[in-house]
């Protein structure tokens, strides 16, 4: 490994890299050593073209691009000499040619890297007299992006984005020299699954999503960490939030999970958070067959004194439990001590299948798939085989994945039930048959952790706060197992002690809990991811 | 298909001569070029296809270069060099004098469909000048009366 000075700094870095990428390798750029940049990513290809990064390099005469310069052992960089500082003036001079200064008007502003840079090395007056380009503006570039062709400075971000990531290359830049402009064939628009990340990867306001540009001035938001619930893959999200609203998820970067990207059917999953399709009313079937708002805790405890009854009259036997693969592993884990205290006749998850591919979208459409089958849950065909053949009397389902076409695929086979305890987090047919219905947290708005595909744990913790009373899966659980009287639902729920005890009493969770898996998350024992 | 099958073995012998397969798209665009006068959306499918690359890739290709055409054109490009010896000797008062003949601005055709005037970077003839490039020929020593004559005089 080679050893570079870095401003005075010695610091050891891996080989075959280049400065910037190094840099980033040891998680100082940025991040301790500033050096500003518009081209060069992380996760693309080099470029070589905005010229922003340059760096003093020892022994070599001319300032040097730190993106594609590689380091070599004894190499001493200088980052912030008024050599630099005037070259950078200089490059700014020349990006800022042809760019609108219409900030107050852009949707960027306030997370936009030219307005950062300018600020910083910027002069104060435009030195040009000539024309700016005047070129496309407000185009649809596909269903998802616009774009904005003059504030483009042709860093070329998201040509390479599209050709490299995706592998769809629908953008490609037209022209050449100072005519140059970023485009789509007509024939051709940008639309691919990944289509709104070049919206967070360009540097500029030239491309901004459909969605949200326009909602809310980006320094009214904070960022929340957080995780997409789209699927299994459990890409790592800020979850832009302000006034308790979420605003939209961008995608934080973790290099084991999704790099730095999201696909855009989980980009645009954070409406599920406060949408209208929210379960936002206990309610308890009476005597009339109406369901009946009779208060939150009551309806919990309503459904205990149910199914009591029911197993007095019929037998544990009689009882199934369907766990959801969107509830955490510490609700899961309440779950199923829950299921075992009762001695319910069977357990499982069910899961919705979707499209998969190589990149990020995985089949299991739940975020945690993987945390459920490691806490014993099986398939959901057992448990649905009792429902339909009448064995099952009383049956305590969370969420309403059991109603797709690969389960269920409707409430017909859920009417023959004398008792179901329904808990979720969206409205669905499934209230039309349920006989208690409680409103559940997302996990957005929860401490808890989810289990991907490759076996991760991540952590989720409260972005928001929901409108109405609603408790997590587990606490709703831990009530019902009080008023059952059941063992070990005494202490009530805390997310982090009922995820260290998972972690002590589930062989699959040794070691790892709500506690110790940071904001990257961490691998099950015996998973490599 | 709308390139011809003998323009397209021309092509496929273009391929062999490259490492690459896409290397040969310069060359398979002069020849298209010859046929059609341009490169429409559809003769960039077809290349695509050829290339094993995105018609978009084509396209970009095509706009890069000034002398590839992505829309039909006039049938006559009239060109005047405007650099500096041709300046000097006065290209930039023959242009707008043309300019003025023809009714057009210098990169604009002219209503017929006739020609398209332009000005063009310098082209290697400056002991000729003022010069202008018609097509594919060199014409050079102009004045006025004799460009309009030779632009006057095409088909």
């Amino acid at each position: 490994m080679p050893r570079i000075t870095v401003d005075g700094e010695i610091i050891e870095v891996p080989d075959g890299r280049t400065i910037l990428q190094a840099l980033d390798d040891v998680g100082l750029l940025m991040n301790g050593v500033d050096i500003p940049h518009y081209c060069w990513h992380p996760k693309l290809s080099i470029d070589g073209s905005c010229r922003l990064c340059q760096v003093e390099v020892e022994g070599i005469p001319k300032l040097q691009i730190a993106c594609n310069t590689s380091v070599q052992e004894g190499m001493a960089i200088r980052t912030d000499t008024e050599r630099v500082r005037k070259a950078r003036e200089g490059v700014m001079e020349l990006l800022l040619v042809n760019h609108p200064l219409d900030c107050p008007i852009c949707d960027q502003a306030g997370e936009c890297k030219l307005q950062d840079y300018a600020y910083e090395y910027g002069v104060e007056a435009s030195r040009t007299r000539e024309p700016r380009r005047a070129l496309k503006k407000n185009v649809d570039l596909g269903s998802t992006i616009k774009f904005d062709q003059e504030r483009c400075i042709l860093c070329r971000r998201c040509v390479r984005f599209c050709s490299e990531i995706p592998g769809t290359g629908e953008l490609r830049v037209f022209n050449r020299g100072d005519a140059s402009v970023i485009d789509v064939h007509p024939d051709f628009p940008l639309e691919n699954d990944y289509s709104m990340n070049v919206a967070d990867i360009c540097p500029v306001g030239a491309l901004t999503t459909q969605d949200f540009r326009f909602k809310i001035r980006v320094w009214f938001l904070e960022d929340a960490p957080g995780i997409c619930t789209g699927c299994s893959n459990g890409c790592n999200v800020h979850i832009g939030v302000a006034n308790n609203k979420v605003y939209r998820y961008v995608p934080r970067r973790n290099d084991d999970v999704n790099d730095t990207w999201i696909c855009d059917s989980g980009r645009m999953s954070y409406k599920q958070i406060g949408g209208g399709a929210r379960l936002k009313e206990a309610g308890v079937r009476g005597e009339a067959g109406r369901l009946e708002n009779t208060g939150y805790e009551a309806a919990v405890r309503e459904a205990a004194k149910r199914l009591r009854s029911m197993i007095e009259e019929h037998g544990a036997d009689s009882v199934v439990v369907l766990a959801s693969a969107h509830a955490t592993n510490e609700d899961l884990f309440t779950l199923r001590r829950l299921s075992d205290g009762l001695g319910a006749g069977a357990d499982g998850v069910a899961v919705v299948q979707g499209k998969s591919d190589a990149l990020l979208i995985k089949a299991d459409k739940a975020a945690n798939a993987a945390g459920a089958r490691a806490l014993g849950f099986g398939p959901a065909g057992p448990v649905l085989d009792r429902i339909r053949d009448g064995r099952a009397k009383a049956a305590i389902v969370l969420g309403h994945d059991l109603l797709d076409e690969s389960h269920l695929g409707g409430t017909e086979a859920l009417e023959g039930l004398d008792l179901l305890i329904v808990l979720d987090v969206q409205q669905s047919a499934l209230h039309k048959v349920a006989d208690v219905v409680i409103p559940v947290r997302h996990a957005a708005e929860k401490y808890g952790t989810l289990t991907n595909h490759a076996g991760r744990v991540q952590r989720v913790e409260p972005a928001v706060e929901p409108a109405w009373e609603a408790w997590s899966d587990g606490e709703v659980l831990t009530l019902m197992g009080q008023a059952l009287g059941l063992e070990g639902f005494e202490d009530g729920y805390d997310p982090a002690k009922i995820s260290e005890w998972m972690s002590e009493r589930v062989s699959a969770f040794a070691g790892v809990h709500l506690r110790v898996v940071g904001d990257q998350g961490r691998p099950l024992p015996g998973e490599r991811a | 298909m709308v390139i011809s099958d003998e323009t397209r073995s021309k092509i496929d012998a273009e391929i062999g001569n490259f490492p690459q397969r896409r290397g040969a798209l310069l060359p398979a665009l002069h020849l298209v070029h010859k046929d059609h006068g341009y490169v429409s959306t559809d003769v960039a499918k077809e290349l695509a296809e050829i290339f094993e690359i995105n018609p978009i890739d084509v396209m970009e290709v095509v706009s890069f270069y000034n002398l590839f055409y992505d829309r039909p054109q006039p049938r006559h490009h009239a060109h005047v060099c405007t650099n500096l010896p041709c300046s000097l000797r006065g290209a930039r008062s023959l242009l707008r004098r043309l300019e003025s003949h023809f009714g057009v601005r210098a990169g604009e055709a002219t209503p017929d469909g006739k020609l398209v005037l332009g000005h063009e970077e310098c082209l290697g003839a400056c002991a000729y000048a003022p010069m202008m490039r018609v097509d594919d020929t060199y014409f050079e020593d102009l004045d006025f009366e004799k460009a309009k004559t030779i632009l006057d005089g095409l088909e």
